[in-house]
């Protein structure tokens, strides 16, 4: 089920509802959220209900077994649970991938293809439910967390804000909060309904503006179009897969918040980012903090020589791209993202040891650092949203050769672009003014206030709406 | 590997991995995880006054949205969820149209210039041709002495007699070919490769108009015949690609009365449209090459799919002189023409051509069958393109 659909609206307003009048029982609470999470996800397609189930049944039992082992045999109990969860992921999401590429190498090498192609379905949020599952098993292992109920660890799984494109909730965040009971008299209003609202305008009427009328023509068949309008798409794309990801998880934390809920923060300004070090930390953070805690830091982190440590970053990267899609262009992105890190890192120390500052210091040199980052950071995602690398290279000549007119750039996309990116200058000052405004306001004309904003949105918005990006990963 | 972490405090921090977030507050339970902050002038309310706000605003934008939701419940599919849904947003448009509070959505339209109800649809559009390379310059091609029909043609079975000029055999980089392919989403799957390679022949200017859950069953809905006539008036084609007909078993309406799919009837109403839409680009002058559906993976789709290329292929062969039909089956299908998602390509290399939903094409698959199509278009219609 999609956010900015008249079917969530429906389903949010009962189960809204429901939750706060099952609030004060906690076992109905927990069967009614369960039920109606994977109500939620059987929307799309009921079958990978069970994949989700089996998810939780193996990190349940592989959370139980844990907590009971000492030494070598928790160790080895620790492996088998992660062996199959990620197994679940493997064959779901990169074995046709796998298959088609191992074979092709084999049949190269003059050998017979030795695995069966076969046609597998991809689930919706296979990964996002998989790396929260494996955060559970693993802080379970470190002792960090307790084991969970089994109501608790499905509700914690399954919990339909969070389920198909993140953020990537902790169990540490959000068991407490399912065990203990939400205050029904005290729910952040004014803050849910803005991230609802910033969420819904970024998503419906940005990110759907820009991927209909600049990127997806121009990433459709580049040769047709000029080197101002690709780098107008991939601008354009910088911003479409902000909006998109961020609108999507500003919705799910809104949503989260009037349900009594707090998830983590996910974006922070991200274009503002002076360093591609620096863009990690506000990109996907709760995926780059997954990244560090459960596989950078494992590897080694910044344990060992340099050469070690760089090794250990290339890995988190490769793998973090890979993360995002079974394609050789992802996996391009995590290595591209992954030398940024690397080059970073040591442009960092030998700042360091000369005693030169770590940051750019005073407004020019910010900006510069800011444009440039933001360049770069563009050039990954020519990677990311290229279909191919012949298509990215397509891209990358139209450039060079492509200089006719331009008739996608248009006021209203070097619009929607600079509003894109504006909006991650924005001083905070202006959004707190607003948001008191219109808690100054009386109920009645609050919900008209808000009823005007929907009608702006769903108005400006494109008719039906296409899946979020991070839905498929 | 050692999956125990490092001790946060003997580690130093990894740049671009830990550093803490400048807004958000460390939580208590979490390792180094923000919480968004609470913002300064926050408002708590209980649940109960939020569901007043929330049914507040929802009536509210009912009654000033409710003639676009009844227009876009009329556009979608026939069945118990339309009838639900007009029965539901009907009366209430009813209402707003009494108050003249539909103006204001209406307005908005009038402002960026598009049809009452909401915006753009989701689709693959590309501006006017871009000249493959110094030639006319204009990137259109050659005046064609044929008046475009502003309407559907009568929906007949029967071929509309035109005379169609010929198809340039030899076009070249000064005077281009000029195609336009358009489609459903699995026509956008063909798109992008074939307008690639067409364009990659330097003799040809190639644009795409695909439309997503569009064909020719739902007019109301999408209006395929429309948008050719617009696609011919503005692009001069003379030769027009089409690849449509995943989404249109389903009833048609024909003169008020809905025409079930699986019926004569409605084999008859779909032929008529067909014809009717081939002629419409013949009588243009624009030569037409209809690539048929794929095989499906799900029997049932697959079954339906058969009846469409069916009836396209018959109404294609009552125009020898103006449409091509190429069936995709043999492309795309194992050696029985049965679906299969990988083949094996000229290099040998193993491809997935179908994407998991055993429906679409992925990369790989439009790329083989753009091969086909480019072969048709040098076999079949006998026009030398470079390559």
């Amino acid at each position: 089920m999609l956010f900015p659909t008249i079917d969530f609206a429906i389903f949010f307003a009962v189960v809204f509802t429901v939750n706060w009048l099952l609030n004060p029982y906690s076992v109905p609470w927990k069967i009614f959220m369960v039920a109606a999470s994977y109500f939620f996800y059987a929307w799309a397609d009921w079958r990978f209900m069970f994949l989700l189930a089996a998810s939780t049944v193996i990190a349940y039992t592989g959370g139980g077994i844990l907590d009971r082992l000492e030494g070598q045999a928790k160790r080895l109990a620790l492996w088998v649970t992660l062996a199959l969860l990620l197994g679940l992921l493997a064959w779901f999401k990169y074995y046709v991938f796998f298959t088609v590429n191992a074979d092709n190498l084999f049949h190269f090498m003059g050998f017979d293809r030795p695995l069966p192609l076969l046609n597998v379905s991809l689930p919706i949020a296979i990964s996002f439910f998989t790396f929260m599952a494996i955060s559970y098993v693993v802080d379970v292992y470190r002792g960090t967390l307790k084991t969970a109920r089994p109501m608790d660890l499905a509700v914690y799984l399954s919990f339909f804000p969070h389920l198909v494109a993140g953020p990537i909730v902790r169990g540490t965040e959000l068991l407490p909060q399912i065990r203990r009971r939400r205050d029904p008299a005290h729910i952040n209003y004014t803050e849910a309904i803005w991230l609802i609202g910033a969420g819904l305008a970024k998503k419906v009427v940005l990110s759907s503006y820009l991927a209909t009328y600049v990127v997806d023509p121009v990433f459709a068949s580049p040769r047709q179009h000029s080197g101002l309008e690709v780098i107008f798409a991939v601008w354009g794309y910088a911003v479409q897969i902000y909006a998109d990801f961020s609108g999507y998880t500003d919705i799910a934390i809104g949503v989260a918040l009037l349900l009594g809920f707090r998830f983590p923060q996910n974006f922070n300004r991200p274009y503002t980012a002076v360093s591609l070090q620096d863009f990690w930390r506000r990109w996907h953070m709760t995926l780059s903090n997954w990244l560090r805690d459960y596989l950078y830091i494992p590897l080694g982190g910044n344990r060992g020589s340099e050469r070690k440590i760089s090794v250990n970053i290339l890995i988190t990267m490769l793998l973090g791209g890979l993360w995002h899609g079974a394609a050789w262009t992802f996996i391009g992105w995590g290595l591209f993202h992954g030398v940024g890190q690397i080059v970073g890192r040591q442009r960092r120390l030998w700042r360091k040891a000369h005693g030169l500052p770590l940051e750019p210091g005073g407004r020019v040199r910010i900006a510069v650092a800011q444009f440039v980052t933001f360049q770069l950071v563009c050039i990954g995602w020519l990677l990311f949203r290229a279909p191919s690398f012949s298509n990215a290279w397509s891209m990358v000549g139209r450039l060079f050769h492509g200089w006719g007119s331009s008739p996608l750039v248009t006021p209203l996309a070097v619009l929607a672009v600079a509003i894109g990116i504006a909006t991650q200058f924005m001083p905070d000052g202006w959004v707190d003014r607003i948001r008191r405004a219109f808690a100054d306001r009386r109920l009645a004309v609050q919900g008209a206030i808000l009823g005007v904003v929907l009608l702006a949105i769903t108005t400006l918005g494109p008719q039906g709406v296409a899946p979020f990006i991070y839905y498929r990963f | 590997m050692n999956i125990l972490p490092d001790t946060p405090s003997t580690s130093p921090p990894e740049p671009g991995f830990s550093a803490p977030d400048p807004t958000g507050s460390t939580d208590a339970h979490g390792a180094g995880v923000v919480k968004p902050r609470d913002a300064p002038g926050a408002m708590e309310l209980p649940w109960t006054r939020i569901l007043i706000v929330g049914a507040i605003c929802f009536a509210v934008w009912l009654l000033l949205d409710a003639p676009s939701l009844q227009k876009s419940a009329q556009a979608s599919p026939l069945g118990s969820r339309r009838t639900v849904s007009l029965d539901v947003v009907g009366p209430v448009a009813a209402v707003s149209r009494g108050l003249g509070l539909a103006h204001v959505v209406g307005w908005t339209d009038d402002l960026l210039g598009r049809s009452v109800g909401g915006g753009p649809s989701l689709s693959i559009a590309t501006p006017p041709i871009i000249p493959v390379s110094k030639g006319n310059g204009k990137g259109k091609g050659p005046a064609l002495a044929v008046t475009i029909p502003t309407t559907t043609p009568t929906a007949s079975t029967a071929p509309t007699p035109t005379t169609l000029p010929p198809l340039p055999q030899h076009p070249t980089a000064a005077n281009p070919l000029q195609v336009v392919v358009i489609g459903d989403s699995i026509g956008i799957d063909l798109g992008p490769p074939l307008t690639n390679d067409l364009i990659g022949t330097g003799v040809v200017a190639a644009i795409l108009d695909g439309k997503i859950d569009t064909g020719l069953s739902r007019p109301d809905y999408f209006d395929w015949p429309a948008e050719l006539r617009a696609d011919l008036a503005n692009h001069h084609p003379q030769l027009v690609v089409v690849m449509m007909g995943a989404n249109d078993p389903q009833s048609l309406e024909v003169n008020g009365t809905a025409v079930a799919y699986g019926t004569a009837g409605w084999n008859a109403a779909y032929s008529a449209r067909v014809g009717a839409f081939m002629d419409t680009a013949n009588a243009a002058g624009a030569h037409m090459l209809w690539v048929g559906m794929p095989p499906m993976a799900g029997s049932q789709l697959d079954g339906e799919m058969n009846v469409v290329n069916g009836l396209v292929q018959s109404q294609a062969a009552t125009r020898p002189a103006g449409v091509t039909y190429l069936s995709s089956r043999n492309v795309l299908g194992d050696g029985q023409g049965n679906y299969t998602a990988y083949l094996t390509n000229g290099s040998g290399s193993e491809v997935n051509i179908r994407t998991p939903d055993g429906i679409h094409l992925t990369l790989g698959g439009g790329e083989v069958l753009s091969q086909a199509v480019m072969n048709s278009i040098r076999g079949t219609l006998k026009i030398a393109l470079p390559g």
